[in-house]
């Protein structure tokens, strides 16, 4: 650990405008729990993908191989995302959520965006279909916590101030559920929730806009067939077990199955094409099947690790008097430790299937590669603040503000 | 409105803080205990519906028991082969390989891509079955996907088509269809075994979970056969078969001492190796599912009777002038005009008249009754599927005609078999004993039908029948004495009697001095220019019977001049003078 820590501090962090020394080395606390979930979700997702991919593919590694270019590219991306200081990210906001709801219409046109099972999510880019709605969840963060930098006084105030942001917010949830793609309009909104209270609205207005956005949820869910239709195939998956509860009772049974220590790694027998997605939004399952609630118990653990620590780095945030950090930092790591509830609530059958990836798991090239550049921006926040923190630093960096004509 | 001071706003950012960090810890308290409830609480059911859904109990088949001849000699064995088969959608995503596949299972490329279309939507089709394991491995080398290999059994038969109608065979499945196979399939199969596997959603077998039941292979059974006189009654079958143009024959040999089979051939034969070729006219096992009128092989029966009455010795004089008498309507007929002629000649000469006038000399009921005794009429009981009884009718419905053709072996029918028996009762002293296909252990004791006295006087008249005074000369074997009796039989066709197809019969035993084997060779429609039972039938029954004795060990029991002829160059056949006889046609 500490020879890693070691390797990690002589990476050399950027240098910035207004800062005189080096950042502070990277957080291993954070870096870790992140490498050890794209290990196992390599791992895993070979695993649950290799009869698949052998019979469709004729390949069994044809996934590994995708899954391993993808963390590669994340990776890549998330370290030249890292080398952009979050005034940049502050100040291009509100530009980066017009360019997503561009591509959210985009994505809408027939011609341009690609249909996968009954939904209009991606657009071809050559080698690689990107999703928009992944992008659309990493940009409405930062426009949020732009936006609570640029109005965190007046929302403690206004209740105007606090729908604003919601309202545009509303606008591109409406695209998503265009597409349709419910469970990202959902975190979206949810994570724009949580970023506003933990930004200072005043706690019984935001009370009462939580109850209007829960209520129009639910009338959202009761309006449309095949939502409804999901929910009450999760309510009782065992009533149609072969129709409508197939995917989820394949999932339960994985899970089921696993007790405590599990079957082996690679010894699932749901991933034998009984559990149909099995690598993408059901890895949990198999992951559950073939390590145990031990197993289970470690992932929640070290998602548990990653939320508590961008928590954490908020609160320093705030400390130092950056609100954009703290508001990003929140906002990641409530994404994060939310979407990855969701699936794991999705895989149990205690939430209606949402089409929700298990974050820096699940096999897909888009939501991995925006994870690991949300979670870039994230280290970066960490970094930024940290070295706002030590005293001799930001005392310099005052000085020189006094010094500069 | 003032701001708040900055502790203040501290602390209740911190408490914002921790009610979202509580709510979200909640959450995740609650997706871990719903994890314990399925992985600990709920296991047993889920795993329960997850067994239904892939565990699977499936047939592990036992290994087919062989057939052995009496000498542990195989004649039929399982070998391992391997079916081919196809998960067909699978198989149809990679249509463009489908000819080379072709190619490799040796079949038509439309004709294979018909099947696999016309089954498009199943999991499971065969390909090819039972190909040889090179060639199947051959086709699983080509990787073509969803193309697999199922190991199974295929019968194959050492001794080809010399034992083809004695076996019988099996099908595709391995079960027992015709002859020993089917018989004593029970034996042969053993109990399939059951184990419990996993099944992938395709069907496929990923795992073995247990077994539910060792399977029981299949017992050997062995049978009275002896392969190398099995052997030699087949080829000399088939080259008599051959040289005289025949529809079919058949041989049978018996130890006398024992009722055990230790030949039994037929031609036509066909290679039951090669299934394309099955025909049932192939395949029957003439020696015991066909009925024969057997002729003139019967008078030694009719003889004995008149024998063991005490009205007649082997040198009572009959009057068979002048070669023909009338009985009722009908006329019995000899070939020739034998004259005066005691009951030995009656045998030697095979006088239709002698065997009449003794027979009808004695009621009806005593004939039948000995016929009976012989086993005529009835099956042997033998253990094999299709075996015939022939046809003997009760006395009281015969006519005087009707018991006069009963005396010379008209009127009745019989397999081969039970002619063969009812020699083998002869042979050994007038004891008669069940017949059996599978090795006996304990002979039999048998039933006595005639007495040794009456049997012993017999054995002069059939070994004269072998001579030059007799009609079947060419039945003889050299450095053994030989008993037998002939029979050329018009056969029935149609409504009547033919005139120019016949049957040529040839029954007899050896050594005469202690008899040892019994055979009878028949040979349906000769159509050469000999047709009689001494001249068709009878070289056949002296290659076997030359050649069985000897591979038996039996000792020899006339050998003329020890100088001359010492005991151990007793199989120069060809210089012998018997030899000479048997190469004319």
């Amino acid at each position: 650990m500490l020879n890693i820590a070691g390797v990690l501090a002589r990476v050399r962090p950027p240098r910035t405008e207004d800062s005189t020394g080096p950042l502070p080395p990277l957080d291993p606390w954070l870096v870790f729990p992140a490498l050890l979930l794209l290990a196992l979700g390599v791992l895993m997702v070979t695993s649950a993908s290799m009869p698949i991919a052998d019979r469709q593919a004729g390949q069994p590694f044809y996934f590994l191989y995708r899954q391993c270019a993808y963390v590669t590219l994340g990776v890549v991306l998330g370290y030249f995302a890292y080398h952009i200081n979050t005034e940049t990210w502050y100040q291009r906001g509100p530009m980066l959520l017009l360019v997503v709801m561009g591509l959210l219409v985009l994505v809408l046109v027939p011609g341009i965006g690609r249909r996968v099972n009954g939904s209009w999510r991606w657009i071809p880019l050559g080698i690689m279909n990107v999703q928009v709605s992944e992008l659309a969840k990493l940009f409405a963060i930062v426009y949020v916590a732009g936006y609570l930098r640029r109005h965190g006084a007046e929302l403690r105030t206004s209740i105007v101030a606090m729908i604003r942001p919601l309202l545009v917010l509303g606008v591109l949830a409406l695209l998503l559920l265009m597409e349709p793609d419910f469970g990202a309009a959902m975190v979206i909104i949810f994570v724009a929730l949580g970023m506003v209270f933990l930004g200072g609205v005043n706690f019984w207005q935001f009370s009462a806009m939580q109850l209007l956005v829960v209520s129009g949820m639910a009338v959202l869910l009761w309006s449309s067939p095949y939502r409804r239709a999901r929910l009450s195939s999760f309510l009782n998956p065992w009533e149609d077990p072969f129709n409508k509860g197939f995917q989820l009772t394949q999932s339960l049974i994985a899970i089921g199955r696993g007790e405590m220590s599990g079957v082996g790694i690679g010894a699932s027998v749901q991933k034998l094409f009984y559990l149909p997605e099995a690598y993408t939004d059901f890895v949990f399952a198999i992951i559950a099947e073939e390590l145990g609630l031990l197993g289970v118990l470690a992932l929640i653990g070290l998602y548990t690790v990653v939320v508590v620590r961008a928590f954490q780095v908020g609160a320093r945030a705030e400390r130092v008097r950056q609100p954009f950090a703290a508001s990003l930092a929140y906002g990641i790591g409530l994404w994060i430790g939310f979407q990855a509830l969701i699936n794991m609530g999705v895989n149990m059958g205690v939430l209606p299937t949402k089409g929700l990836t298990l974050p820096f798991i699940s096999f897909g090239g888009s939501s991995l590669v925006v994870m690991c550049v949300a979670y870039a921006l994230l280290l970066r926040a960490d970094v930024e603040t940290r070295h706002d923190e030590n005293p001799r630093l930001r005392r310099d960096r005052l000085l020189r503000k006094v010094r500069a004509p | 409105m003032k701001a708040p001071t900055r502790s203040s706003r501290q602390s209740w950012s911190a408490n914002r803080r921790r009610l979202a960090l509580a709510l979200l810890g909640a959450a995740a308290v609650g997706i871990f205990a719903r994890a314990v409830y399925l992985q600990v609480i709920d296991t047993e059911f889920l795993q329960g519906q997850g067994d239904e859904r892939f565990l699977r109990t499936v047939a592990v088949p036992a290994h087919r028991g062989m057939v052995l001849d009496r000498n542990g000699e195989p004649l039929a064995v399982s070998s391992p082969v391997d079916s081919v088969w196809a998960h067909p959608p699978t198989l149809l995503a990679h249509r463009e390989r489908l000819p080379e596949l072709a190619r490799m299972l040796d079949i038509n490329v439309a004709e294979l891509e018909s099947k696999v279309l016309a089954r498009g939507e199943k999991e499971f089709m065969y390909l090819k079955r039972a190909m040889e394991p090179d060639a199947a491995h051959r086709v699983a080398s080509l990787g073509v996907p969803g193309v697999f290999l199922q190991r199974e059994y295929r019968r194959y038969y050492p001794a080809a088509e010399v034992t083809s109608h004695l076996l019988g065979f099996t099908n595709i499945d391995d079960e027992g269809q015709e002859g020993i196979e089917l018989a004593h399939n029970r034996e042969l199969q053993g109990v399939q075994g059951e184990k419990s596997v996993i099944k992938d959603r395709l069907g496929r077998i990923v795992e073995d979970v247990e077994s539910v039941r060792e399977p029981q292979p299949g017992r050997d059974v062995a049978l009275s056969i002896d392969r190398r006189i099995q052997y030699l009654a087949y080829r000399a079958v088939k080259a008599a078969m051959i040289e005289h143009h025949a529809a079919a024959a058949s041989a049978v040999v018996l130890d006398v001492n024992t009722g055990e089979v230790l030949a039994m051939v037929n031609q036509p034969a066909v290679n039951p190796n090669n299934r394309q070729e099955l025909k049932s006219d192939l395949l029957r096992n003439r020696a015991l599912t066909d009925v024969y009128e057997p002729g003139s092989v019967m008078k030694p029966f009719t003889v004995a009777l008149g024998l063991e009455s005490g009205r007649y010795t082997p040198e009572t004089p009959i009057n068979t002038s002048p070669g023909y008498m009338s009985v009722g309507r009908y006329t019995v007929k000899d070939t020739h005009n034998y004259g005066l002629i005691d009951v030995s000649r009656v045998i030697i000469k095979s006088s239709n008249v002698g065997a009449t006038k003794i027979a009808l000399s004695m009621p009806a009921e005593k004939l039948w009754d000995l016929f009976r005794k012989l086993g005529f009429g009835r099956p042997t009981d033998i253990g094999f599927p299709g075996e015939q009884g022939g046809w003997l009718a009760h006395y009281s419905r015969w006519s005087t005609i009707g018991h006069a053709n009963q005396s010379f072996g008209y009127g009745i029918s019989m397999t081969p078999l039970q002619l063969a028996r009812a020699y083998a009762a002869l042979a050994s002293g007038g004891v008669i004993r069940p017949v059996s296909l599978v090795k006996v252990t304990q002979p039999p004791a048998g039933e006595r039908i005639l007495s040794e006295t009456t049997v012993r006087k017999l054995f002069p008249m059939l070994e004269a029948v072998v001579s030059r005074d007799g009609t079947a000369i060419q039945a003889s074997v050299p450095g053994y004495r030989v008993g037998g009796k002939t029979g050329t039989v018009h056969k029935i066709i149609g409504r009547g009697y033919a005139k120019n197809n016949y049957y040529s019969v040839f029954a007899g035993f050896a050594p005469l001095s202690k008899p040892r084997l019994a055979m009878v060779v028949i040979v349906d429609d000769p159509k050469g220019k000999s047709y009689y039972g001494g001249l068709v039938a009878a070289p056949v029954f002296s290659k076997v019977m030359a050649g069985a004795l000897r591979i038996l060990n039996v000792p020899p029991d006339n050998v003329v001049d020890p100088k001359r002829q010492p005991l151990g160059t007793v199989a120069s056949t060809a210089t012998s003078p018997n030899a000479a006889s048997r190469v004319r046609p």
